[in-house]
């Protein structure tokens, strides 16, 4: 171990040569873990590549430490590294050191498999991203706990009566989640469960790997505030990985962020997101959509992460710095102190607050074009599309086999009731938890998805009767087909992985201009790759899907729904899986292409944060959905700022923002999971979780319009009535109303609350 | 690619005919796309007939044979099966057919130049029988093969891709075709038709063993048609026999191609099976026909006199058999866009290979 007063200086600062800079002076007083230059290598073909660099930490004792990086920045790789799981053939070097209370020492890389399998689990354990793939199918959640127990043996029956109590501790019923196969739970409820599950040896240290990624805002609050009260009742040392820097900024005391394999900034979560220092850090609180920043500041990064086997010479984030200059390009920069726990790897350090300036304040970012364009809708009166009373059911085939039958199916109510007008330039966001119904409502406004009851019409004509009827529709179906164009969630399968970019970019044209000279079919796709930023666009044109990152998978199907020439295009959640500093980049650039190719965008989100920026920027709508019902509408910041639903003031409450004081607090609303949408409550359907529920929720049901003010902003809750409604008057739900969660799942906030 | 010419965008053409569409619809009024925008770029520049031709034979022909070549498996295997058909084709005309006589009795192998392999009880050459038994076998494993594939291609993506009533229907009469046991039927069809056609020989003998294919092929299809790139593609209006062979087949291919060749395989077996069996009627020269010749008269099993009139046509059908395997085991990368790209970028002289920068580099990142 070396002492802690080197490094301190830049003086000591070496160059990345050989073994690579001493950037061992992140300390804390009290380290649970202390890792040392940590570095992970895969040969590769085309050389060696390092997803981790050198990388020394330390966790203190019962802190939660938050890490912060884009995918493919190693943070993965660095839990990983932490129970020597480094998958092969990487090769893990350097120092891993647990200390479990006193003075006891225990060097995990030299561990022999055996105690490898007993620190695992027992003293360090890991929760990982994706709970559906952690469990296995076929056997109860009461054998996987067994199977854990046993296999470290332990004392069974202390063992599940602990088990029971962090079952419990998470809200849920501990004696029905154990009997039940995880395909039975909710994606929230396999999450805590697994949560559970890795408390059950009473670990010191909990490794969590992007544990709430797969879960909606609402949930991953929900999740993070349980794991405040787990961390203090059971003395957990919490490290806390993710993309999300707004999701832990409340959470964590301490913040590392990881840009290209290494620590580049670590400090107090409060100093660092107050006061960052490292550009890379200011960068990414700028480029993360959130709802407090103006949206005229949030700015994309330049440039792209770079490639672990070809990382840049000196600091490897000067390609990207605006504040890059000699010294950094030759030399890479130890850790600064700002403060004593606050260190940032950056040789100016003191200068980036002035460069890159946070708040408020004129002043352009140094190399920023500083163009900022306001997209304004410049919407039509006559609706293009138009949704009138939509219902989508589906009937669930009930798995009897044979005798299903004579079972009556049971039906999803995907969409109730629904009427929406989408105008030219216009952008309707519509926001709300998985499965409530966005997705087939966006299906339904394309055309995608025909209504069970209820009219779609397009300019006027009704789409499916356009269809059915072939002749006599005002517009023929094929025109409204090709005017109504979708946008896909998932990168990886939005695009044809068999077909070359320029092949998948051909096909609509072939489809719809067959007489096009092949030489202006070229020309035009190669103008507007060029124009989405992919250049050489020969190059990319040539290109397998596989050869795209994420982003650039995005925008091709971007330029392939376009070149359709389409009037409104839906966005289901195009930009959710990309990394946070990409979204707003490619959301920039969707609205420059509405302003280009006057289309409509119905934008589907279950984040605010992203809805807000989208629909904010081009002066469109948010509407806020519910168990299939529109609960909510209006413009873009009168719903951030305003909001009238108690629903969507939950939603509010479960965006996470970067203000630092606010901790993770209890949720408005009653119970954390949403009731099956197969047989939704009576009356409202929020009134099973909403906080301000009154008996006449139960039994009327409020609607969009019926007390407008005539605003745009429309909300459906009795609470928009006028005075004279019954709601006023009535008794507010009790508690421990037996109708209210005789379908939810088990888990119920009531008591957090009381 | 390299052999595209193209200048930056000109305003002396009119501009490109989207804008003209739009104003048939009528829905967007002005012009604004102008030359200015991406859509209204036109090319000045051609490509001429034969560059374009030119790439498509790189695409589809040159590259593929590449990444075939680059496989140790797939070279030998083809080289295998080059050899079996040079020998149906060429060696028919240079090896003359064997006559009764021609040689001493049970000459063994290797002993007289004459009679490479030897010859069999009746004095005929084995080496001039096995050549001259290939062409009717090598027809008979491409119409088994094609049979089999195109059957299960065709009832298989159609059940999965359309679903309903269609696919009810369809996996239906698979399902009979699957319960039916083959061999029997294979046999009473044999006895009822008595085919000598090589190519009716083929068919008959695969005649249901396309139905396990055929659904393994819609499992497949019914996964791949829920991808979003085939919804998109149903969203652009085109064609389903467009999605099914540019959305839906190139996914499937890499399936596709090994069972094509593990059905050439069972075709060898079942045939030879069958002569060997004697329920196939021996109208001319077979492999399956000699095994039985030398079992039955030369009683090959148990002496070493006449073993090697047994084992060459067996040996003969092992080496094809594996050929097969091999080459089945190489085509799954033909189809591997991860494979082709390193392919087709090497195919050009142009182009470098840096375009595979950061595609590896997604594989390892967590």
């Amino acid at each position: 171990m070396s002492k802690t007063d080197d490094t301190q200086t830049p003086t000591t600062a070496g160059t990345r040569t050989g073994t690579g800079t001493d950037r061992t002076s992140i300390r804390v007083d009290d380290p649970i873990m202390e890792i040392r230059n940590a570095s992970v290598t895969f040969d590769m073909e085309r050389g060696e590549s390092r997803v981790l660099d050198d990388v020394s930490l330390d966790i203190e004792r019962d802190e939660i430490l938050g890490i912060v990086g884009e995918s493919g920045s190693g943070k993965s790789m660095f839990a990983s590294a932490l129970l020597d799981a480094v998958v092969n053939p990487g090769i893990l070097s350097g120092e891993v050191t647990y200390r479990p209370r006193g003075d006891a020492e225990v060097d995990v890389l030299g561990l022999s498999p055996e105690e490898l399998r007993e620190l695992r689990w027992e003293e360090i354990s890991m929760v990982f991203q994706g709970a559906q793939s952690s469990f296995n199918p076929t056997i109860t959640i009461r054998a996987h706990f067994e199977e854990t127990i046993e296999a470290h043996n332990y004392n069974m029956e202390q063992a599940m009566a602990h088990a029971r109590e962090l079952l419990s501790d998470l809200y849920m019923d501990p004696d029905r989640v154990l009997d039940s196969y995880p395909h039975e739970l909710s994606g929230g409820m396999q999450q805590r469960t697994l949560i559970a599950l890795s408390l059950v040896l009473e670990p010191n240290v909990l490794v969590m790997d992007e544990p709430t990624a797969a879960l909606d805002l609402l949930m991953q609050r929900s999740i993070l505030s349980l794991l405040e009260d787990l961390q203090e009742k059971y003395d957990l040392s919490i490290v806390f990985i993710t993309h999300d820097l707004p999701l832990v900024a409340g959470l964590a005391d301490r913040l590392a962020v990881m840009y290209a394999f290494e620590f580049v900034e670590v400090g107090p979560a409060g100093d660092l997101i107050g006061n960052p220092t490292h550009p890379y850090t200011r960068s990414l609180l700028k480029a993360v959509p959130n709802l407090d920043t103006p949206l005229a500041e949030m700015r994309p990064i330049d440039g792209m992460a770079p490639d672990p086997v070809d990382v840049p010479q000196g600091c490897s984030y000067h390609p990207r710095c605006p504040l890059a200059d000699e010294t950094c390009r030759a030399e890479d920069p130890a850790y600064h102190s700002v403060s004593p726990d606050h260190q940032s790897a950056c040789f100016h350090w003191e200068d980036s607050a002035e460069a890159i300036p946070l708040s408020t304040g004129g002043d352009e970012r140094g190399g920023g074009d500083g163009e900022m364009r306001a997209f304004a809708g410049n919407q039509s009166d006559e609706p293009v599309v138009s949704l009138e009373n939509v219902d989508v059911h589906f009937d669930q085939v009930a798995d009897g086999g044979l005798l299903s039958v004579f079972q009556e199916p049971d039906t999803v109510h995907a969409v109730d009731d629904i009427s929406l007008d989408v105008y030219e330039n216009d952008v309707v966001t519509l926001v709300g938890e998985s499965g409530c119904g966005k997705t087939t409502l966006g299906k339904a406004v394309i055309g995608a998805q025909r209504p069970t009851d209820g009219t779609v019409a397009y300019r006027g004509q009704d789409i499916w009767e356009a269809k059915d009827s072939r002749r006599g529709a005002d517009i023929p179906y094929e025109h409204i087909r090709r005017s109504l164009q979708m946008i896909h969630q998932d990168p990886g399968s939005s695009l044809n992985p068999n077909r070359k970019v320029q092949a998948s970019l051909e096909a609509p044209l072939k489809r719809w201009e067959p007489d096009m000279d092949p030489d202006d079919r070229q020309e035009r796709i190669l103008s507007l790759l060029e124009y989405v930023g992919m250049s050489p666009p020969g190059d990319y044109a040539q290109r397998y899907p596989h050869q795209l990152s994420g982003g650039e998978k995005q925008r091709v199907a971007l330029i392939r729904a376009l070149l359709m020439n389409p009037d409104v295009i839906l966005a289901d959640e195009a930009v959710s899986a990309l990394d946070v500093s990409l979204r707003v980049e490619v959301m920039d650039l969707m609205l420059e292409l509405q302003d280009l190719f006057d289309t409509s965008y119905v934008f589907i989100s279950h984040n605010l944060s992203n809805a807000r920026y989208f629909s904010g920027k081009a002066g469109g709508r948010i509407g806020v959905m519910y168990l299939g019902e529109l609960v909510e509408i209006g413009p873009a910041e009168q719903i951030i700022n305003d909001p009238q639903h108690p629903y969507t003031k939950v939603l509010r409450w479960s965006t996470a923002d970067l203000d630092i004081e606010e901790t993770v607090e209890d949720p408005p609303l009653r119970g954390i999971d949403i009731p099956d949408p197969v047989d939704p409550p009576s009356g409202c359907r929020f009134h099973t979780r909403c906080p301000e529920a009154r008996e006449a929720c139960t039994r009327e049901q409020p609607t969009l319009g019926g007390h407008g003010d005539g605003t745009e902003h429309e909300t459906a809750c009795f609470r928009e009535y006028d005075e004279s409604h019954e709601y006023w008057d009535s008794e507010p739900v009790v508690e421990d109303d037996a109708d209210a969660t005789a379908d939810d799942e088990s888990g119920s906030w009531g008591h957090a609350n009381e | 690619m390299g052999t595209v010419k193209r200048t930056e965008e000109t305003d002396d053409r009119p501009p490109a005919s989207l804008e003209e569409t739009i104003a048939d619809g009528g829905t967007i009024a002005g012009d604004e796309a102008s030359a200015d925008t991406p859509f209204g770029t036109v090319s000045s520049g051609t490509m001429s007939r034969r560059d374009r031709y030119e790439m498509l034979v790189n695409e589809w022909v040159v590259a593929p044979f590449k990444i075939l070549w680059s496989d140790w498996r797939a070279r030998v295997g083809s080289l295998i099966i080059l050899a079996y058909v040079l020998m149906g084709t060429v060696g028919v005309r240079v090896v003359d057919p064997p006559r009764v006589g021609e040689g001493d009795r049970l000459v063994s192998p290797f002993e007289d130049l004459s009679h490479p392999l030897g010859t069999d009880n009746m004095g005929n050459d084995i080496f001039a029988q096995i050549v001259h038994a290939t062409p009717p076998m090598l027809e008979m494993i491409v119409a088994g093969a094609v049979f089999t594939t195109v059957m299960a291609v065709v009832v298989g993506t159609l059940s999965g891709y359309k679903g309903g009533r269609t696919d009810q229907l369809l996996m239906t009469f698979n399902d009979i075709l699957m319960t039916i046991p083959g061999l029997p039927l294979v046999i009473v069809i044999a006895v009822i038709l008595e085919p000598r056609s090589p190519w009716l020989v083929g068919v008959i003998i695969t005649v249901n063993a396309w139905a396990g294919l055929a659904r393994a092929i819609r499992s497949q299809v019914l996964t791949l048609r829920e991808e979003s790139y085939v919804e998109a593609s149903r969203l652009m209006g085109i064609s389903t026999p467009q999605i099914v062979m540019k959305d839906i087949m190139p996914g499937l291919m890499p399936y596709i191609l090994v069972n094509f060749v593990n059905s050439a395989r069972s075709v060898i077996f079942a045939s030879v099976g069958l002569y060997f069996l004697g329920i196939l009627p021996f109208t001319e020269l077979n492999w399956g026909v000699m095994m039985n010749l030398s079992y039955e008269t030369g009683g090959a099993l148990y002496t070493w006199e006449t073993a090697h009139w047994l084992l060459a046509p067996m040996i003969t059908i092992v080496i094809l058999s594996f050929g097969l395997i091999l080459f089945s085991q190489g085509t799954d990368r033909v189809f591997n866009p991860r494979v082709r790209a390193r392919h087709t970028s090497a195919a050009d002289p142009e182009e470098g290979d840096d375009d595979m920068s950061g595609e590896v580099a997604t594989h390892i990142r967590g």
